[in-house]
């Protein structure tokens, strides 16, 4: 009896083609998307969540017995240090180099991104007039002291922002910037991007530095509260006059452990398709990597925008200097 | 007894007599089962060997704030724990009043929630205090608001978290006032001692070795707690650890962070374990429970009645009330959110994990106490030291050791059921060691001696005398470690397998993206998961008094 168990379960893994994603990502336009994707190919897609540092040490750990095929993060940093820790696998792919500006992948094709997301300075519709603000640099000035709303440097949107930093401007003017910014909070910081924007509707700052992403979060959000946050706050693209507002991708790369990679490209692909992009916007509020191509409503309403068009590998080379930097700074 | 006999004799002498005389089955296959549990904390401690090149920069910039910010959080969550806990307890035992009934048996309620989850939904409390902070920032100056600021994110996170751990000392406050007896009380009486000086002069100091235990709980929750103090911006150890590793990159940096935090906590448990030994807490006048309560009057019921409230209200009734009205927001999404299966691991992975460490508690106990063996009891207390550490970084040394066994045998062993478990035996190894140590200890140990004498195998000991005699004990232990791990996050998190899902990662998913109201639904179901077994553990532990 057992054998026959065992034979039949051999056989249905067998006859269904599948691919095994890690992924940092927990949100409905994935599912979706999935889900979409199988309906489409007859390709089955199993998912660990769970946070991208934690699944890269432990396909660190697999090694090449790794069940997965696919790392799916938020950001670009991760992906590079996946690339360095020698756990991806250069892929080619016409269609990838096609949809993905280059910024905005690997530049040895180890990583693709998929996704947008903008850190913007989001300002107080009642004491802030547009004209008053200009530059991330700029928010450094005495003008702000007591004004500014920013989360822990712990996380890694932030890292990423003084990543950029660090490659426009250098260390020395990055780390004096991030004393002055750590002066010129309202509050020591704390919570998610979402309570920056909730400290400015309640007065307490007039600017948070906050990802787009969220602000699509609270004003859809089943809370009236947080639609009320919403309704007292307006959107600001910094850096417009010189290299750009600074962004980074939710995107993936294929394990060097693969065993299904011509299934796990086609799924990459997919996602990066215009349909798939999409969906990215409509859900879950993040700009398609082809930014000029967002349909959106919300996101539209905020206009176009010029982005740092920074490879955001150096995202990832600078992020360890940029932890020492926010620790030097005082930057909880 | 096994520490005195360690240093009453030369090592090779107590070596050599273990190795003549207790080597057999019994020993061996505690000490390989004890060691194995105890690899990957050992890896994560032998990194403090290896140089992380980020040392001197976190010595130079943030490891003193984290130790200071992490004392600061520790001594108040514990000084607040034990206010909450030991005055009711208190209450409770010694007096009648109206409702006291109900309230001895709510007030352990807050257990049945895990600090991330009370964080949450305390996560806009601080905004209240908003206007006074502009008031103070625009009428006085910046400086103080600041002050004010950073003083009132230290309460409210020492707040939330006194409020959910405190029912550990309560509990055991608890059956150390009733025990303590009748006639000591009758006895402090007579010799003119007023109801202040009973508490403050005999009660208290009798019951430090309970209050010590369970302040030792404490500390080591909020040492493990990693969500709370994310959210209110509180930079502790625990998130240095991570913030070394995942910011900077710097496994081994994080990892000595961690060695020093549990070289820190060892130094803990050593001299709480040295304040305890010098003094002995026998009860020798033998006296029964204290049974019969004094009652209080309109006045001191109210009073007595608001004391029990206050912790309940903070640590249950506010949260709770809080997610079911999320929960009852976002209803129309629960069939989506919440599937039958999320139910059924949770409840899968947590019973068998309380079955697996419960035996894995009672062989190790056994051994040690029956053969007498040093080197178990040594091996023992290495294999119990995953309690106090962050579960997340247990998951690091389980990785570690794991991707050798990988590349040894070709196989990728994370991912399974079997890892996860092993990894909570990891974790959760003493919370079922520690009671069933005790039982034999009290229940068993003179009864073995006997049944030794007259020549029965330690199998039929252990079946025949000392199960039986510590059933009740075993059945409270699995409730406990069950408790635990429905709980449980980082890592079920981490060593899941694909397409797992339990009720505590889909509470984090929903969280981490930014959907905490519609996360109140998988919420709601762990904690009422949780109060089940909670409440039988309660009830039973009434009834033994």
């Amino acid at each position: 009896m057992k054998k026959i168990y065992l034979t039949l379960i051999l056989v249905c893994t067998n006859l269904q083609a599948q691919i095994n994603i890690y992924s940092h990502r927990h949100y409905d336009s994935d599912k979706i998307l999935f889900k979409k994707f199988t309906d489409q190919t007859g390709i089955k897609i199993n998912v660990i969540k769970g946070s991208a540092d934690q699944l890269i040490e432990r396909l660190i750990s697999e090694g090449g017995n790794s069940p997965a095929d696919i790392l799916f993060t938020v950001d670009a940093g991760r992906l590079h240090r996946a690339k360095v820790a020698g756990i991806l696998q250069p892929i080619e792919s016409k269609i990838l180099r096609e949809n993905i500006p280059p910024s905005m992948r690997d530049e040895d094709d180890y990583w693709f991104g998929l996704t947008v997301r903008a850190r913007v300075l989001v300002y107080s519709k009642e004491r802030v007039t547009p004209d008053q603000l200009s530059t991330y640099e700029d928010l450094a000035n005495r003008k702000w002291r007591g004004k500014i709303a920013v989360r822990s440097s712990s996380n890694i949107y932030n890292q990423s922002l003084m990543a950029s930093i660090i490659a426009s401007n250098g260390s020395r003017k990055a780390l004096s910037w991030a004393k002055s910014i750590r002066k010129n909070m309202a509050r020591a910081p704390r919570g998610s991007d979402r309570d920056q924007a909730r400290a400015v509707a309640a007065g307490l700052a007039d600017v948070a530095i906050m990802n787009t992403y969220y602000l699509g979060i609270l004003a859809n959000s089943p809370d009236a509260k947080d639609r009320e946050v919403f309704k007292k706050v307006s959107v600001f693209f910094p850096n417009q006059n010189d290299r750009g507002t600074h962004i980074n991708v939710s995107g993936a790369g294929i394990t060097k452990s693969s065993k299904n990679k011509k299934d796990a490209i086609k799924f990459l692909e997919f996602l990066s398709g215009s349909d798939s992009q999409k969906t990215f916007g409509s859900v879950n509020y993040e700009y398609p990597i082809k930014i000029e191509a967002n349909q959106s409503e919300l996101l539209n309403s905020w206009g176009p925008f010029k982005y740092d068009k920074l490879n955001l590998s150096v995202l990832g080379a600078n992020n360890a200097e940029a932890v020492k930097l926010f620790d030097k700074a005082g930057w909880e | 007894m096994d520490i005195s006999a360690l240093k009453s004799q030369k090592p090779l002498q107590i070596l050599r007599q273990e190795l003549l005389f207790k080597l057999n089955g019994w020993t061996i296959l505690s000490l390989i089962v004890g060691l194995i549990i105890f690899f990957p904390i050992g890896e994560v401690l032998l990194s403090i060997n290896s140089q992380s090149e980020n040392w001197s920069h976190l010595k130079e910039t943030v490891l003193l704030s984290y130790l200071l910010n992490t004392i600061i959080l520790v001594v108040g969550t514990a000084f607040f724990s034990l206010i909450f806990g030991v005055l009711p307890a208190w209450i409770i035992s010694n007096y009648q009043f109206k409702f006291r009934k109900i309230l001895e048996w709510i007030l352990v309620l807050p257990l049945a929630i895990p600090t991330y989850i009370s964080a949450y939904a305390y996560f806009d409390v601080l905004e209240l205090f908003n206007p006074l902070l502009i008031w103070v920032r625009n009428n006085i100056n910046n400086d103080l608001m600041q002050f004010i600021n950073n003083v009132l994110v230290y309460m409210v996170t020492i707040l939330v978290m006194s409020s959910v751990l405190y029912p550990y000392i309560y509990l055991l406050a608890r059956s150390a006032f009733v025990n303590q007896g009748a006639k000591l009380r009758d006895a402090a009486s007579t010799l003119g001692y007023g109801e202040k000086s009973i508490f403050w002069k005999i009660a208290l100091p009798m019951a430090r070795p309970a209050l010590i235990a369970g302040v030792s709980l404490v500390v080591m929750e909020t040492l493990n707690d990693y969500g709370a103090v994310k959210h209110f911006g509180v930079p502790t150890f625990t998130s240095g650890i991570f913030r070394t590793w995942l910011g900077m990159g710097d496994l081994v940096g994080a990892l000595q962070l961690s060695a020093v935090l549990i070289i820190f906590i060892f130094a803990l448990l050593l001299i709480e374990k040295q304040i305890r030994s010098r003094s002995k807490y026998h009860d020798t006048l033998h006296s029964k429970p204290n049974s019969k309560k004094m009652v209080f009057g309109k006045k001191g019921s109210l009073a007595a009645i608001i004391c029990c409230l206050i912790p309940l209200i903070l640590g249950f009734v506010v949260p709770v009330i809080r997610l079911i009205s999320w929960a009852w927001i976002s209803r129309n999404k629960a069939g989506t959110i919440i599937s039958m299966e999320m139910v059924s691991n949770s409840l899968l992975l947590s019973l068998i994990s309380s079955v697996s460490i419960v035996s894995i508690a009672v062989l190790l106990a056994f051994t040690a106490r029956y053969f007498k063996s040093s080197i178990i009891n040594l091996s023992n207390r290495l294999a119990t030291l995953g309690y106090s550490i962050p579960g997340a970084v247990i998951a690091i040394g389980i990785l570690l050791i794991v991707a050798q066994i990988n590349a040894w045998l070709n196989i990728a062993l994370t991912g399974s059921l079997f890892l996860l478990i092993f990894a909570f035996i990891v974790r959760y190894l003493t919370v079922a060691w520690q009671p069933i140590n005790a039982a034999i200890e009290t229940n068993c140990d003179s009864l073995n001696h006997a049944s030794k004498t007259l020549g029965s195998s330690a199998y039929t000991s252990l079946t025949s005398v000392n199960l039986p005699l510590i059933k009740s004990t075993l059945i409270s232990a699995g409730l406990l470690v069950f408790i635990d791990v429905v709980k449980e996050l980082p890592l079920t998190l981490i060593l899941r397998p694909f397409n797992f899902e339990t009720l505590s990662t889909a509470t984090f998913d929903l969280s981490s993206q930014a959907q905490i109201i519609e996360s109140s639904l998988p919420a709601l179901c762990m904690i009422g998961i949780v109060l089940i077994p909670l409440g039988y553990l309660n009830y039973r532990l009434e009834n033994i008094k």
